[in-house]
């Protein structure tokens, strides 16, 4: 009533032609009970877990693991979750992805969700640089079945709120046709491989910063300015996303691209002659980008967003996982099909930056990075 | 609002004595609808002004607030930290002007033969071509990265054509040109059509007053035509300037990231939530691009001499295709020549590119023909869930979107013409203001609209939220608005003044002054604004995907990016439909508003 009023009002205001987009909600400023003289329907409407009808389960995510024109676990999930539980799973794909949390909570606006899918470290220390309160909650392994069975490699957050679901390796991808790619670092510097490489912008793509990250593993703190000096004078191509890069790879603008190194699994998938797909670990490593899941702190349904990570984790779900986002499982007793090992190709060692080690440095490694590459 | 009110009384009364209030009823409405017009022009304005407020000052200031004040108090420091870095000054900020300046030097060298053909010379198809110029305006930026690729990459159509002629292969992508040829594609249609539009509206007699006292024909052009397409060409060319200063992802994806522009790093900054420095770069990029706007709006004031009544005639187009060879003077076999070997440019550099993205939408990896990124639309449109996006709803939205831009830009584009082309005090600040939202960072913008408006403000206990398909229209009118009054406000300043006067002393409103006598003699202007709004509405993605509630609001580029994965081909079926539903719209709109020109 007292909204349907206000727009009234606000109408007559004069905004009328705005007022369809607008809306007016009534702010809860945590007394959760009575706080306003009448309405008590409306207000416990938009309520979840309340146990008038199904529940709402509310997971945010990114947009290809919902979306993809390929494959995604999506759909897949929606169907599972829902045909066992008794509740309604809401994908949310936000725009700025994690950001748009941080945004939310850093302007004193209620978080409305109940799990965020596709963490990594740097959005995790993104977070914790930029909330003040907690923005996720710490995951009680008594709570979320299955916990222990993540492999312990995968664990990214020490204050155990991430629980790790999938990873990915970021390695080169080649056409043999072409050129041979180099086993180390080292050898990408060689003139053979002159403007042979495309990579991707640290700050537009996963891979790029993957493999920024790799190189400052590779080269040291001290050594990996000097490298990427070397290497852009050897023309590398750093473009923006990795759709830019891929699409340039595909068109054989260069025979060698920073990807994943499960690229075989769609090239077989898709029919493609896998000799212009081959898998390089640089000193054969890779880096893995392992991604979490987690409730957040202020979860409408929390004990349902505890039972979606503990189904997420259940074998036969990590493995329509691993296969739909083409990425490897967290635990280790996942039912992959038999042919997945042989396109999906995983380093002997895989390497990654610790939170300990990223916190207060990526944003300067980076910066630091993209002052002298743009300064060429 | 009021009008609904007075009608109401005047039924309440009805009821009691007939036949009098009916006359009341008449004469109220008339006088309702005479203060409805009398004040019309006060209406758009305070609504324009409305709009601008709730969906572009607000939530930009929301941004840029943060450049200059650090936990509420006033500071300086992130400002003169970008204007004391010598990294942001010259590699960034000074590469950013010159790869700009460069782009519009570009874009007008390849846009105004383009203008001469199309108003200069007849041929079969010409309204169609001219329709079609607007195309590039709604591409996204990675379609057009993938057609530049298939174009002029290593394997590109580029590099095969000059390898038949035994030349070749040249290596253009990953460098400046590359860049620069792809601002080209963008701006020169842009230039184009606004020079066209002026072209068209240069009188003949003059031309032929001109050289019935002697001058020769080079002399007549110089003298008299040129002058008065000066104006066109330098709005083009700031327009141009404006948005090559801001570009973003197609740097990224044809040079590279060591030809970084300014907006590169608002876009790093805003990914880090390094907000002060993000605000920082967008207010110096904003001034840059609003001064340069303000220079321009002077010198277009200072131009507003050449007035001209009644409606130009433009002088007969040539045949572009003579019916016989004979009595043709070198001359007019000269202009042919040129005419062709611009055909050549405009096939390469935009027939080309478009022509790949077609091509690469039926081509499966192997080489062969196919049509499953079709049949991949289709099942998309049959089997996709509720949270993904479908190709019909996307093309609908789009259109949907389009169409509403146009009923909201129109009238605030008009009245923000009219409203600077009077003569107050500080009116080019105000007019260079209303050219802010070309002027703003797109990524700015959009956090701006996430937190000013998806987010939304408390007040009185409520929270104030503004989204879902009328903000985003409210938005694309934003954006595309000050296309409408660039095109109408050169033309109505050179309207003379007495025609208005003389129809106001007749006791015409000012809004029946606009509407009956200086629109009809603008309406080119308009037609010309209109189609822009359109283009603005169709490509616009950044303030879409903010503003969308859930998946029913997405349109065709959200969609083309949506499809975009590891092959192309999906995503470029998806813009080949947005190139069709496109093209096929700009089509009727001027077939329509070419008609109603004629009226």
């Amino acid at each position: 009533m007292r909204r349907r009023n206000f727009i009234k009002a606000a109408g007559a205001a004069g905004v009328s032609a705005l007022v369809a987009g607008c809306s007016a909600e009534p702010v809860d400023d945590g007394g959760d009970s009575a706080s306003n003289e009448s309405t008590e329907g409306t207000e416990t409407g938009t309520t979840t877990g309340t146990p008038s009808g199904s529940a709402t389960l509310r997971v945010a995510t990114y947009t290809s693991f919902v979306d993809a024109p390929s494959s995604s676990p999506g759909p897949w999930i929606k169907e599972q979750f829902e045909s066992e539980f008794d509740a309604t799973l809401e994908w949310q794909t936000p725009e700025n992805e994690i950001n748009y949390f941080i945004e939310r909570a850093a302007q004193g606006v209620d978080i409305e969700s109940d799990a965020y899918v596709g963490l990594d470290t740097n959005m995790l220390i993104r977070v914790d640089e930029n909330v003040d309160g907690e923005l996720f909650a710490s995951v009680d392994s008594g709570a979320v079945e299955g916990r222990d069975a993540v492999k312990s490699g995968l664990e990214f957050d020490p204050q155990e709120r991430a629980v790790p679901y999938d990873t990915g390796y970021i390695s080169l991808v080649y056409n043999e046709n072409q050129a041979t790619a180099p086993e180390t670092f080292d050898g990408l510097l060689r003139p053979e491989f002159e403007g042979d490489l495309l990579a991707q912008d640290p700050q537009s793509s996963a891979t790029g910063q993957a493999f920024l990250l790799h190189t400052i593993k590779a080269k040291g703190e001290d050594g990996y300015l000097d490298y990427w000096s070397q290497l852009q004078d050897n023309g590398v191509r750093v473009l923006g996303k990795w759709e830019d890069a891929y699409a340039a790879y595909s068109n054989g603008e260069a025979p060698m691209v920073v990807s994943y190194s499960t690229d075989q699994v769609f090239a077989n998938a898709e029919g493609e002659d896998l000799s212009e797909h081959q898998i390089r670990f640089l000193n054969g490593e890779a880096y893995a980008n392992p991604e979490g899941m987690a409730r957040f702190a202020d979860a409408p349904s929390p004990d349902l967003a505890n039972q979606f990570l503990s189904f997420m984790l259940r074998p036969e779900v990590q493995a329509e996982i691993a296969v739909r986002n083409v990425a490897f499982p967290a635990i280790s007793d996942a039912p992959l099909p038999e042919d997945f090992a042989q396109y999906a190709k995983e380093p002997e060692t895989p390497v990654t930056f610790t939170y300990e080690e990223l916190q207060g440095n990526l944003s300067e490694w980076t910066d630091a990075w993209a002052q002298q590459f743009a300064s060429n | 609002m009021s009008d609904a009110t007075a009608g109401g009384d005047e039924r309440g009364e009805k009821r009691t004595d007939g036949g009098e209030s009916l006359s009341g009823i008449s004469r109220r409405q008339q006088t309702a609808s005479g203060w409805v017009e009398a004040h019309a022009l006060t209406l758009v304005a305070v609504v324009t002004g409305v709009v601008l407020l709730v969906l572009f000052y607000y939530p930009i200031a929301t941004v840029l607030v943060e450049a200059v004040v650090d936990d509420g108090e006033l500071t300086f420091a992130p400002l003169a930290g970008v204007l004391t870095s010598r990294f942001y000054l010259v590699e960034i900020i000074g590469f950013t002007a010159y790869q700009a300046a460069l782009s519009t030097v570009a874009s007008v060298a390849l846009g105004l033969p383009g203008a001469w053909v199309l108003s200069r010379f007849e041929f079969r198809g010409r309204e169609t071509v001219r329709s079609l110029t607007i195309l590039p305006f709604v591409l996204p930026s990675i379609m057009v990265a993938i057609g530049f690729v298939a174009t002029f990459g290593a394997n590109g159509t580029l590099n095969r054509l000059l390898s038949l002629f035994g030349l070749g292969p040249v290596n253009l992508l990953y460098t400046l040109p590359a860049i620069i040829v792809a601002h080209a594609f963008y701006n020169a249609p842009l230039v184009t059509r606004m020079t066209t539009a002026a072209w068209e509206s240069v009188d003949a007699r003059t031309v032929e007053t001109a050289r019935s006292l002697g001058a020769s024909p080079a002399r007549a052009f110089l003298d008299v035509v040129f002058p008065q397409l000066v104006p066109a060409i330098l709005v083009s060319a700031t327009l141009t300037f404006v948005f090559t200063f801001a570009s973003f992802p197609i740097v990224l994806a044809l040079g590279g990231l060591q030809y970084a522009t300014i907006e590169v790093f608002v876009y790093y900054r805003v990914q880090q939530l390094a907000y002060a420095d993000a605000a920082a770069l967008a207010v110096v990029e904003t001034a840059v691009s609003l001064g340069l706007t303000y220079a321009y709006l002077r010198y277009e004031a200072k131009q507003q001499t050449a007035a001209f009544g009644a409606g130009a005639q433009p002088a007969p187009r040539k045949r572009l295709l003579p019916e016989s060879l004979r009595g043709l003077s070198a001359r007019d076999v000269l202009s042919r020549v040129a005419v062709s070997g611009y055909g050549v440019v405009v096939l390469l550099v935009f027939v080309a590119p478009i022509v790949s993205m077609l091509l690469s939408s039926v081509t499966a990896p192997d080489g062969s023909l196919t049509t499953r990124y079709y049949e991949f639309l289709l099942q998309r449109q049959a089997t996709a869930a509720a949270f993904q996006v479908k190709p019909l709803p996307a093309v609908l939205n789009s259109l949907l979107f389009g169409v509403g831009t146009l009923l909201l830009a129109l009238p605030m584009g008009v009245v923000m013409a009219v409203l600077t082309t009077r003569r107050y005090r500080g009116r080019k600040v105000v007019d260079a203001l209303s050219m802010a939202p070309l002027a703003v960072s797109g990524i700015v913008v959009g956090l701006g609209l996430l937190r000013g408006l998806v987010f939304g403000f408390e007040a009185f206990g409520y929270r104030f939220t503004v989204a879902g398909a009328i903000a985003i229209v409210a938005a694309h009118a934003v954006s595309a608005y000050p296309f409408v009054t660039r095109n109408v406000a050169p033309l109505l300043g050179n309207l003379d003044a007495k025609l208005v006067e003389s129809a106001r002393s007749l006791g015409a409103s000012r809004t029946r002054a606009l509407w009956d006598i200086e629109l009809p003699l603008v309406a080119a202007g308009v037609v010309a604004g209109a189609a822009f709004a359109f283009a603005i509405s169709i490509g616009e993605f950044d303030a879409t995907v903010i503003l969308a509630t859930g998946s029913n609001s997405y349109t065709m580029p959200v969609a083309v990016e949506r499809y975009l994965g590891r092959r192309l081909g999906p995503a470029t079926a998806m813009g080949c439909i947005l190139l069709f539903v496109t093209s096929l719209s700009f089509v009727v709109i001027e077939r329509f508003g070419g008609r109603s020109r004629g009226v």
